[in-house]
């Protein structure tokens, strides 16, 4: 696809604003109603999903070219998909999502980049991961960990740690944690260790299509040698670009995040508390396991009319609307844990504020980044609940440093860490 | 013509570098409007572009902005949530405001029953609070998304909850008011320092200067603050919502009912309307649903019920015959939300409304009255949220007609509608939804006397063939409504947008309101004497002139 490809997406906003709102159903309060921290942050029109499909249109239309202006336009959004959501509410046939995509791999194409997004990119091709780190230091979080290799061995299960968890030293419990949880329960699982390549989530929502397809291809390859049938992972983007991305490029995996596995093992009585953790926390909902962890369906299609006027799809296409994403898992976990109280926050499940470190902002805006994670912080202690728990390290991250820069006493977990704490 | 640069650095000066910016892309952005390819040339989505966005933050910077643009002759556009070519500069040489940082509920006054909210306060911001404090405002039939300021100051501002709630031009209390010519005025008690309970006094009243016919569109400088009128809720602190997006439905209190009520005939129909008027019922009363089309809204309504389908299913949903029946029984039909603000209140209502419907042989319509349709009605017309499913079928639709009165005046109308609607369908260029695709209140004026119909055209906006035959059908509408001795209604407003000054002039001085024009003139001439405003506020030019 390319961007002239999504014209009549562009031509048929109706500027209404819903993009820039949550669901109006939802609306419980002022303070909490705002859907998209692009435009409350940017303020001008061109900050929203309405107005992004504008200034397409404009540089489609020959009528405003490349500038800086305009990059910072494109890039100063998570494309966390809040937009999208809302914007479903009423329409059908425009996939905002997918225009704001196109609209940087057209950039990108043209040489229209940023450059601490080269920079990424750049450690990206040489060292394989997105933290600006070298390759070597990839498998140190496991260190220890009695797991099979399966860059030498075989095994059914592969736990993809993800960039953020292999170098961010401050987190590496929770991906032990995890691993160790669903070995002792007797998953055949393990790790690429040090040849675990990234999985190209990120970049892809950077606008590098062409980079993301080459750690799509690499990875699929490397589990598809090891006998690996499901890919479990702790973070919310790898889960994002195995389970709606890969499966486009034709991988073929059951694709779970830990909270869906250790959900499951809760069920099924192989994970059982011992301990009661007397706690009152909310949970957050990442972007890429919420309302952009929709299974990927396959589907090709023509465009015709019905009733004189109406453009569809035959057959159907699928809607990614956020109906379909991962919001009960990491409930029910939490829920099952003895002594803890779970209370909500006012913007949840497929209408979650961002944590403010997706699509590149946090490397190229790291302030708009902590602004928006300082944003969900004020949201999570409006319910009283002592600490945020997510399910995304990059979410965690986030939320770790905007407390800190904040100043502020709430606590930042990981599901899994509470798990831990019960078991 | 760009700004000049000293003009530039003084709006700069005003709002800082961060709130002010003439790049084209974000020009674009504000350029950009709903019906501008009805009217530009090249069927263009882009009005002209403002010269630039200006986001003041204060009633003090907006009066510096005014003062600034007098002092260089530069013509100023507000707009607050910014939706229709209304909001767009209608020429080139203008500056944008938006308003959006003016996002404020400055008070909520529970015991006086109003709140004081600045532009960008939308509809569904305000009734969260208010429904905190057992209050509700009115929201505009535009929907949840709008701002209520501009929807009580500047543009028309009924809705479905009028019959209960009022207009929002009536729901119009106290305003502050940076005048074009950059003088601050406040209305009614706010002019007498006494407060903002009241619109029309002790202090001066201005109500009929400030918003003309219809409004002034945002032509007629910058209202940065107004109180508006609330009436009472009586449901829960907060919304309950249940349900998959997108259908999304509140399971209330047993002290709210919806329904969905069918009449054999027009002339049954309205005379349901008069009843309801007579016997003062009804919370929420709306002829909502049929706005998709009597041949095709229910298909539409039931799809949209079920998470799993999107609009490419809607054939298959045509098909049921449960749906086909369905669609029958529906054709002549409107919405109610009956809410008891006691239990034997509703059970009046209950009583009055099955009185009702004995007498005009009416009845509720079973299908809606399940406990998930019926719940999807709540939602939808308690907070209307779903309001822009008017864009559903393709992105393009266009109201017109409007024709607003009593009964007897509106239901004249709807064989015009129908006859005008039906070959546009029948070739295609139209969605072929039914040619009755009408929607309007039952009644406002708080409480009743005055509905409106507004019959729907749905065009493609991405096909030039279905824009241009939007075009003309607006034009035969206007025609037909002028012919069989009705007003123009809306259609003209929008025809209107794509005249020359000359042509406007030609239009506004055969109208039959000529006079108001006229005053209008002479309002401008006072109030704006470096014309900043743009022609939205339409003003008929003296003979000669």
């Amino acid at each position: 696809m390319a961007l002239e490809d999504y014209r009549a997406d562009c031509v048929s906003c109706s500027r209404c604003s819903y993009c820039k709102w949550i669901p109006f159903d939802h609306v419980k309060s002022w303070r909490f109603s705002r859907a998209c921290p692009s435009i409350e942050y940017s303020k001008f029109q061109a900050y929203s999903l309405g107005g992004r499909l504008s200034v397409a249109l404009s540089l489609m239309e020959g009528r405003s070219g490349y500038s800086e202006a305009l990059k910072d336009i494109v890039w100063k959004c998570q494309t966390d998909g809040a937009c999208d959501v809302a914007d479903k509410i009423c329409r059908y046939n425009i996939e905002g999502l997918e225009v704001l995509h196109e609209l940087r791999f057209r950039l990108v194409e043209e040489g229209q980049t940023l450059p601490r997004h080269m920079a990424v990119i750049d450690n990206l091709r040489k060292e394989h991961n997105t933290m600006l780190k070298p390759k070597a230091g990839r498998g140190k979080w496991a260190e220890g960990l009695d797991v099979k290799d399966l860059t030498r061995e075989k095994a059914e299960v592969v736990f993809h740690a993800g960039c953020r968890f292999s170098y961010d030293a401050e987190l590496h419990n929770i991906p032990r944690t995890a691993l160790t949880l669903l070995h002792k329960a007797g998953v055949d699982i393990g790790i690429m260790g040090k040849g675990e390549m990234c999985c190209g989530g990120r970049v892809y929502d950077m606008g590098y299509r062409e980079q993301f397809t080459e750690c799509a291809r690499n990875n699929i390859r490397a589990w598809t040698k090891a006998g690996v049938k499901t890919v479990v992972t702790s973070c919310a983007d790898g889960y994002h670009a195995f389970k709606r991305l890969y499966p486009e490029l034709g991988a073929n995996f059951e694709v779970l995040h830990t909270v869906e596995f250790i959900d499951r093992l809760i069920k099924e009585g192989k994970i059982k508390f011992k301990k009661a953790v007397p706690m009152t926390v909310t949970y957050h909902d990442p972007c890429h396991l919420g309302r952009r962890g929709e299974p990927y369906v396959p589907w090709q299609g023509k465009r015709k009319k019905i009733f004189g006027q109406i453009p569809v799809w035959e057959p159907p296409k699928p809607r990614y609307n956020g109906a379909w994403g991962v919001y009960q898992p990491p409930r029910d976990v939490l829920k099952a844990i003895p002594g803890l109280e779970l209370v909500e926050m006012e913007r949840i499940r497929e209408y979650a504020w961002c944590c403010g470190a997706g699509g590149g902002v946090i490397d190229a805006y790291p302030d708009f980044s902590l602004w928006t994670a300082a944003e969900r912080i004020e949201e999570a202690k409006s319910t009283g609940a002592e600490a945020i728990v997510g399910a995304c390290p990059w979410c965690e991250r986030n939320f770790m440093d905007a407390v800190k820069a904040k100043d502020e006493k709430i606590k930042v977990y990981d599901v899994i860490e509470l798990v831990q704490r019960a078991i | 013509m760009a700004l000049s640069r000293e003009a530039y650095r003084a709006l700069e000066d005003i709002v800082g570098p961060e709130n002010i910016s003439e790049e084209p892309a974000i020009l674009d952005s504000y350029a950009f409007q709903w019906l501008a390819e009805t009217i530009r040339p090249g069927q263009s989505k882009f009005m002209p572009r403002p010269e630039a966005a200006v986001l003041p933050g204060s009633t003090a910077e907006v009066q510096a902005i005014v003062k600034t643009c007098n002092r260089y002759k530069i013509k100023v556009k507000p707009y607050s949530t910014g939706w229709y070519f209304y909001c767009a500069p209608q020429t080139e040489g203008v500056i944008q405001l938006d308003m959006r940082r003016m996002d404020r509920i400055l008070e909520i006054d529970e015991r006086n029953m109003f709140a004081v909210v600045e532009p960008y306060v939308i509809a569904a911001t305000l009734q969260a609070e208010v429904m905190k404090l057992g209050l509700n405002c009115n929201v505009t039939g535009a929907g949840a998304s709008c701002s209520l300021l501009a929807s009580a100051t500047s543009y028309h501002g009924a809705g479905p909850s009028s019959i209960f709630g009022g207009e929002n031009n009536q729901n119009l209390l106290s305003l502050e008011w940076v005048m074009p010519n950059g003088d601050i005025l406040r209305t009614g008690s706010l002019g007498s320092g006494l407060g903002w309970f009241c619109g029309e006094g002790p202090g001066p009243s201005l109500r009929g200067i400030v918003r003309g016919m219809l409004g002034a569109k945002g032509g007629l400088g910058v209202f940065t603050k107004c109180a508006l009128k609330l009436s009472p809720w009586p449901g829960p602190a907060e919304l309950p919502v249940e349900g998959t997006v997108p259908a999304y439905n509140s399971p209330l209190p047993d002290n709210f009912r919806a329904y969905s009520l069918a009449f054999p005939s027009w002339e049954n129909y309205f005379e349901a309307y008069y009843k309801i008027y007579d016997n003062e019922i009804g919370y929420i009363a709306h002829r909502q649903f049929s706005m998709l089309g009597t041949e095709l809204g229910t298909a539409f309504w039931m799809l949209y019920n079920d998470p799993t389908k999107t609009l490419d299913d809607i054939e298959e949903f045509t098909q049921k015959p449960e749906i086909k029946k369905l669609t029958e029984e529906m054709k002549i039909a409107f919405q109610i939300v009956l809410a008891g603000l006691t239990p034997r209140h509703l059970e009046y209502q209950e009583k009055v409304l099955d009185e009702i419907l004995a007498d005009t042989g009416g009845w509720k319509v079973a299908a809606m009255s399940q406990p998930a349709m019926e719940r999807f009605t709540l939602l939808y017309l308690i907070r209307l949220g779903h309001k822009n499913l008017n864009f559903v079928y393709n992105g393009g639709w266009l109201g017109t007609f409007m024709q607003a009165g009593p009964p007897d005046y509106v239901k004249g109308y709807r064989h015009i509608a129908e006859e005008v609607t039906e070959p546009y369908q029948k070739k295609g260029l139209l969605v072929d939804c039914g040619v009755d695709a009408m929607m309007g209140p039952v009644g406002s004026m708080g409480g009743g006397g005055n509905c409106a119909l507004e019959q729907f055209g749905y065009y493609d906006v991405a096909d030039k063939e279905s824009t241009d035959a939007v075009v003309s059908w607006t034009k035969d509408c206007v025609k037909g409504a002028i012919d069989k001795g009705f007003v123009p209604g809306k259609g003209s407003h929008y025809l209107a947008m794509g005249m020359t000054r000359e042509q406007r002039q030609s239009s506004y001085a055969s109208a039959p309101w000529l006079g108001m024009y006229r005053w209008q003139r002479k309002i401008k001439g006072i109030i704006d004497p470096n014309d900043i405003g743009d022609e939205l506020y339409p003003t008929l030019d003296e003979p000669g002139k």
